[in-house]
């Protein structure tokens, strides 16, 4: 006694899940969903979405909450939605690829590496992380934090 | 924003009323184990009537036809005629007295009755049809359907009975025939039927309603019989002793002098053996009429003419119909002012 | 458009009011749980709005002015009752085909793949299937007529948690794919976060909780800090505080930008625990419009007027 599409949101290369206990609202489950999606690189440009009816399916939740988190992404400039057609991952949004994601993984490794040869513990590798991370972000040529803590300027997701 | 498939309607523009046609199948799906028994009951009634009444028929010509009547051998065939055929005629009259209750008790409760105790209402009310119309589809045909078996029925059992009317010079005004024949049987059906059907929406179940339906039913045709039937056209009264063939006898009572006699009690709570000391060598009833006015008193009957059968069948199935039309409209508004 | 419209509206049933001073204004293209206590209104409210029951005082309109138990009502909303009445007799087809008989609209062709999809065999008496079967049937049945509000008096109680998923996304697929309005009663709040945008809360036969969920939640927040410093908290209202010996929870009416005292901590708040709350403080209410409290003296066994 199965009900309708549970597995495959016909088009979209992903579907949804929901951590029900975790006390995040459910559309900000969507949005963190579909940014590590592309993060990860199963997302890429000009992918589909799921349709919100699929979504509305298979986890059983408000059609309301699935435009609440597209609408969302939209204004994060991640999608645009095509009126009829769906949701789509913007064409200009480039993703990290996954190859390039390894070699980023494999240089992290020998860099802890080195610090843990050095004698850095875990808290100092943290600190260190932090402060060259803030630097790195606050240069002048880099991409602009606002005040509301979005960022403008390069569309890259990293 | 997900698309609207269907047009808002702007002003509440009247709509128009569903085709009571649509009523039809609902009804004889929902109804038609009941009514299947119904029609059993009385087809079978119909059946035994028919296949009886041919018989009795038969027999009773071969009867009728033997001359001189108080010949010895015209009385045995006589005799041999009421052993064989008096016993069927009261199984039909019992069949018949009790036809009307258990068909209306059992066809008309579980109308309401049966939606009020399965929670069904709260569906099939909340449809686009209405309870008004839905009642009213309901009741109307299946009150016709049972009235035109019963009809028939009625008129079968009019001819059935007719070798006993000439056989033993019954009034057809006898409370236990009078309901059986004419339009008073239909009536009687279709009060047993409204009947069943204010039971099942006042009270809600089945079974108490049935109940209460076959009591009722029992207790109005009884009053009926028993009282309201002498009173539907005021009776004759005489002082004749030669009264007219088949009347319906109501009471009797002797005066003497212009006073009461008997202490004014009507003849059959007269004590017989008070009587049999005036006239001791009278049995049968007329006569003790006469030899009583040999001793001065006078008779006085109170009686129904046969004659008014008709005109008494008219009245009683009118009240009927009346009650059954009031107990209707009852259910209807029942129906309509019933709270969740 | 506002689906249900009331104003001071009241139910009498048998002496007591089961129903009173109840005013909403729920708008349209919503799915709204409406959530309280056994024996707090929820069905009085149910039934008056798809005209099983006629209210005692005040005025009651569905779909913009129209008259529960009228013909136009009758026609756009669709209801399934407590424990979803069932012809136990007829089969799937014939009840479809007295769905059929009975409406204006009824769209066969669909609930009839439905089932298929389903797997509800047509053939079968109803009283045969089980229960969650039924409870689809009946919804099918709802679906099939094009309502434009579907009412739903606890459909979800007697099923299985398999059989309530399937029956919630069958609901939920129908609001996004046909635009359907949904006002559904239940007094398990679990899940009804994800499922409901707008809830009323039910009281003793009042209105003590009303609006759009995430507004809701958006104004409440909970605050955790020191016992000693609790018990003279005044910033904002406190609908419910939950004391330890040293730590306390303040369940607060304020937003997530308000201010937090030094030292305390915010979180955001849940619908269950935000209902239960406002459930366990008979006093508070939360309304659309100007705040009005809901009186907690006026007892149970009021007498209604001759």
């Amino acid at each position: 006694m199965q009900t309708a599409a549970a597995t495959t949101e016909t088009g979209s290369p992903i579907t949804f899940r929901l951590d029900r206990g975790s006390g995040v609202p459910t559309y900000l489950q969507l949005v963190h969903q579909v940014e590590h999606a592309l993060r990860l690189g199963y997302l890429g440009p000009g992918d589909r979405l799921p349709r919100v009816k699929d979504v509305v399916a298979s986890l059983v939740i408000n059609p309301n909450t699935v435009l609440k988190a597209y609408r969302e992404l939209e204004t994060k400039g991640l999608t645009v939605g095509k009126p009829g057609q769906g949701t789509f991952i913007h064409p200009s949004v480039r993703p990290v690829a996954l190859p390039e994601l390894t070699d980023l993984r494999r240089t992290l490794v020998d860099w802890l590496t080195t610090a843990e040869r050095v004698g850095l513990d875990e808290d100092g590798v943290v600190a260190l992380f932090a402060s060259v991370m803030r630097e790195h972000l606050e240069r002048p040529d880099g991409p602009h934090i606002g005040e509301d803590g979005t960022r403008t300027g390069a569309e890259d997701v990293a | 924003m997900p698309t609207l498939t269907v047009p808002l309607s702007a002003a509440p523009r009247p709509l128009p009323p569903i085709p009571w046609r649509r009523m039809a199948w609902v009804t004889w799906r929902q109804h038609r184990v009941a009514m299947g028994a119904a029609s059993a009951v009385l087809g079978g009634l119909a059946l035994y009537l028919w296949l009886t009444g041919r018989q009795t028929h038969h027999a009773w010509a071969v009867v009728s036809a033997c001359h001189p009547a108080s010949s010895s051998i015209c009385t045995r065939s006589r005799n041999d005629f009421n052993t064989s055929y008096v016993p069927n005629a009261v199984a039909a009259v019992v069949m018949m007295q009790l036809a009307p209750a258990l068909v209306g008790a059992f066809t008309g409760a579980p109308i309401l009755g049966r939606e009020f105790e399965t929670g069904t209402f709260r569906y099939v009310w909340t449809q686009g049809m209405g309870r008004r119309r839905w009642a009213l589809g309901k009741l109307v045909p299946l009150a016709l359907a049972l009235g035109a078996m019963a009809g028939a029925c009625s008129a079968l059992f009019s001819w059935y009975y007719q070798p006993f009317f000439s056989d033993s010079f019954q009034t057809p005004l006898a409370p236990v025939l009078f309901g059986l024949r004419g339009v008073a049987f239909t009536a009687w059906t279709l009060a047993a039927f409204s009947t069943g059907a204010f039971a099942g929406a006042l009270l809600r179940r089945v079974v108490p309603a049935v109940v209460a339906t076959l009591v009722t039913y029992a207790g109005l045709t009884l009053a009926a019989g028993l009282y309201l039937r002498q009173h539907y056209l005021a009776p004759v009264v005489s002082r004749s002793l030669d009264l007219p063939g088949a009347a319906w006898i109501i009471g009797q009572w002797y005066t003497k002098n212009g006073h009461l006699a008997f202490n004014g009690v009507q003849k059959s709570a007269v004590n017989a053996d008070r009587l049999q000391h005036f006239c001791p060598s009278a049995p049968p009833t007329e006569a003790l009429g006469h030899c009583l006015a040999l001793h001065g008193y006078t008779q006085w009957t109170s009686f129904q003419p046969a004659g008014r059968f008709w005109p008494f069948q008219w009245i009683e199935g009118g009240w009927l119909l009346v009650l059954s039309t009031l107990l209707f409209a009852g259910t209807l508004w029942l129906i309509r002012r019933r709270a969740a | 458009m506002n689906v249900i419209e009331s104003h001071g509206l009241g139910k009498c049933y048998r002496g007591t009011w089961a129903l009173r001073e109840c005013s909403v204004a729920i708008p349209s293209d919503h799915v709204v749980a409406l959530v309280g206590p056994n024996g707090s209104g929820k069905s009085t409210l149910l039934n008056l709005v798809v005209g099983l029951a006629a209210p005692t005082v005040g005025t009651l309109a569905v779909l913009d002015g129209i008259t529960p138990g009228s013909p136009e009502a009758l026609d756009a909303i669709a209801f399934v009752a407590q424990d979803t009445p069932l012809y136990r007799n007829l089969s799937a087809s014939e009840t479809l085909r007295l769905a059929q008989s009975l409406n204006r609209h009824f769209d066969r062709i669909s609930a009839e793949a439905r089932l298929a999809e389903l797997g509800i065999p047509l053939k079968w008496k109803a009283g045969k299937l089980s229960g969650g079967q039924q409870a689809q049937l009946a919804l099918t049945l709802a679906l099939a007529r094009r309502p434009r509000l579907l009412v739903l008096d606890e459909p979800v109680a007697r099923l299985d948690p398999l059989a309530r998923s399937d029956f919630m996304a069958t609901v939920l697929q129908a609001v996004s794919d046909d635009g359907v309005s949904v006002v559904l009663s239940s007094h398990v709040l679990t899940d009804l976060e994800r499922v409901a945008d707008y809830i009323i809360l039910l009281r003793d036969g009042g209105v003590q909780l009303a609006g759009e969920v995430d507004a809701l939640l958006d104004s409440h927040r909970v605050l955790t800090g020191p016992t000693v410093e609790a018990e003279c908290y005044s910033d904002h209202p406190v609908i419910h505080a939950q004391s330890g010996r040293t730590q306390t929870h303040l369940l607060v009416r304020a937003t997530a930008t308000n201010p937090v005292p030094a030292g305390w901590e915010t979180h955001r708040v849940g619908l269950e625990e935000l209902t239960l709350a406002y459930l366990r403080e008979p006093g508070a209410s939360a309304l659309p419009g100007p705040s009005r409290a809901v009186s907690s003296e006026r007892p149970n066994e009021v007498r209604c007027p001759r």
